[in-house]
């Protein structure tokens, strides 16, 4: 499987070159274009071991129920996916390691990416994103994508990612909620409220727009339903 | 202050390192992320009662955050804005520049906001009542939704309503039809603004008015 993105970081797509026999995992709703003899399946889960538990859990984590396959049989072929929102794409080749990803980020990965949705916890409920995140781990390649454009920064001791702008980091990591600065009045009064800190060693991918801020700035200009 | 902005025109963002003793003027929620060290004080935009002006007149929050480093070594922060778009820099040398409501997004302590009645013409042509006066010397950072384009102005030029982001002091807003009545009403345009005097003017290629009054007949 091969990945190209394009466009970055304004209105990223990603071109999916897959060989005979490979198959690509994508969400449902981002396939913009692909080759005419491509084969979809559309599973709630794993190709071959679907689980409506597991579909369920990735509804509420804000993800859709279905997931789709692509394989283009036995010639090459091609795949273009797109995310909604205008920003930013990330691809991450993973070697036997954990990535914990923002389960609105996710957008497509090799077979071989085993995908589940992992609980942080109630602080999950406090930070921004949603309750439930998804665990990706094997070995193989992922596509992310973001709000914004995506900025890597590497964790070793603490940092400070403000509520709503992560995408992704790696599973060597922790994150509390907590205050900016040393002091909550002044963390609430300066707008930044509650942010997530991250302690330990490895990457977290921030995205460096909020989608929540720009429909702040939108919808009070939308006319009332 | 060193200083970065990237992410493109589509999506800036500026990363900052600030040495330590280093403060930088942020308006709120405009921290992406930082290290863990950095201190945050929110302090009253000029005081109670200029504050809350500026806040319901001036489109900017009644807050201001200060970041300080109080380590002794360099550290980072990210800062961005709400919405998508560019963001500018501008050095200030002991001079006054005006932006528009919101346009404001961080600089050094040694810049001064204000907020001034921008008069009944900006009203009017939806650039807002008011306008914040930066003055002083020191680093400034703007953006908009959109890209920002720069214009040398020497006598008169045409803006569309809600697309101007800042100006230089030499410069005086007048509120005009962009044609007859007839192309005024009918072509889209309605009313612009007529900018005078000699002086960059800086324009917004997106407004945010122009998205939503696409978006509302959807739905």
């Amino acid at each position: 499987m091969k990945i190209e993105l394009v466009n970055r970081p304004g209105n990223t797509a990603a071109k999916v070159t897959l060989a005979a026999g490979e198959t690509c995992t994508a969400e449902a709703g981002a396939m913009i274009a692909m080759s005419g003899h491509m084969n979809i399946t559309t599973t709630t889960h794993k190709k071959g071991a679907g689980g409506i538990f597991k579909a369920a859990k990735r509804m509420l984590s804000g993800e859709s129920f279905f997931l789709n396959h692509f394989d283009p049989k036995d010639k090459e072929g091609e795949l273009w996916l797109g995310s909604s929102l205008a920003g930013d794409m990330l691809a991450l080749t993973l070697d036997n390691e954990n990535l914990i990803v923002q389960s609105g980020s996710f957008l497509a990965s090799e077979e071989s990416v085993d995908m589940d949705m992992g609980w942080q916890g109630f602080k999950s409920l406090l930070s921004g994103e949603s309750m439930f995140w998804l665990n990706l781990k094997g070995r193989g390649q992922v596509v992310l994508s973001s709000f914004g454009a995506i900025y890597p920064i590497e964790v070793d001791g603490d940092y400070i990612v403000d509520t709503g702008h992560i995408v992704a980091f790696n599973e060597t990591l922790d994150f509390t909620i907590t205050k900016a600065g040393s002091s909550w009045l002044q963390s609430f009064l300066g707008g930044e409220g509650l942010v997530c800190k991250f302690s330990g060693k490895g990457t977290v991918w921030c995205q460096s727009h909020n989608a929540n801020s720009f429909g702040h700035a939108l919808t009070p200009k939308l006319r009332k339903a | 202050m060193k200083s970065e902005i990237k992410g493109s025109q589509a999506f800036s963002y500026v990363e900052v390192e600030l040495a330590p003793d280093e403060v930088i003027v942020t308006e709120s929620d405009a921290m992406s992320s930082m290290d863990a060290d950095i201190e945050l004080k929110a302090r009253l935009n000029g005081g109670l009662f200029k504050g809350l002006l500026r806040k319901y007149l001036g489109g900017e929050s009644l807050f201001v955050n200060h970041f300080s480093n109080p380590t002794n070594t360099p550290k980072k922060m990210t800062i961005v804005q709400g919405t998508p778009g560019e963001i500018c820099h501008r050095k200030l040398d002991d001079e006054v520049y005006y932006l528009q409501p919101g346009a404001f997004i961080a600089c050094s302590p040694g810049i001064t906001l204000g907020l001034e009645f921008a008069g009944l013409v900006s009203f009017i042509s939806r650039e807002g009542l008011f306008r914040l006066k930066m003055s002083g010397s020191g680093d400034l950072y703007f953006g908009a939704y959109g890209a920002l384009l720069e214009r040398e102005v020497d006598g008169e030029y045409i803006v569309d309503s809600s697309h101007l982001v800042a100006y230089e002091p030499g410069i005086k807003l007048k509120l005009q039809l962009a044609g007859g009545i007839f192309s005024s009403l009918f072509g889209g345009e309605g009313l612009v603004t007529r900018v005078e005097g000699k002086g960059k003017i800086i324009i917004q290629s997106r407004s945010i008015t122009g998205l939503a009054g696409w978006l509302n007949p959807k739905f």
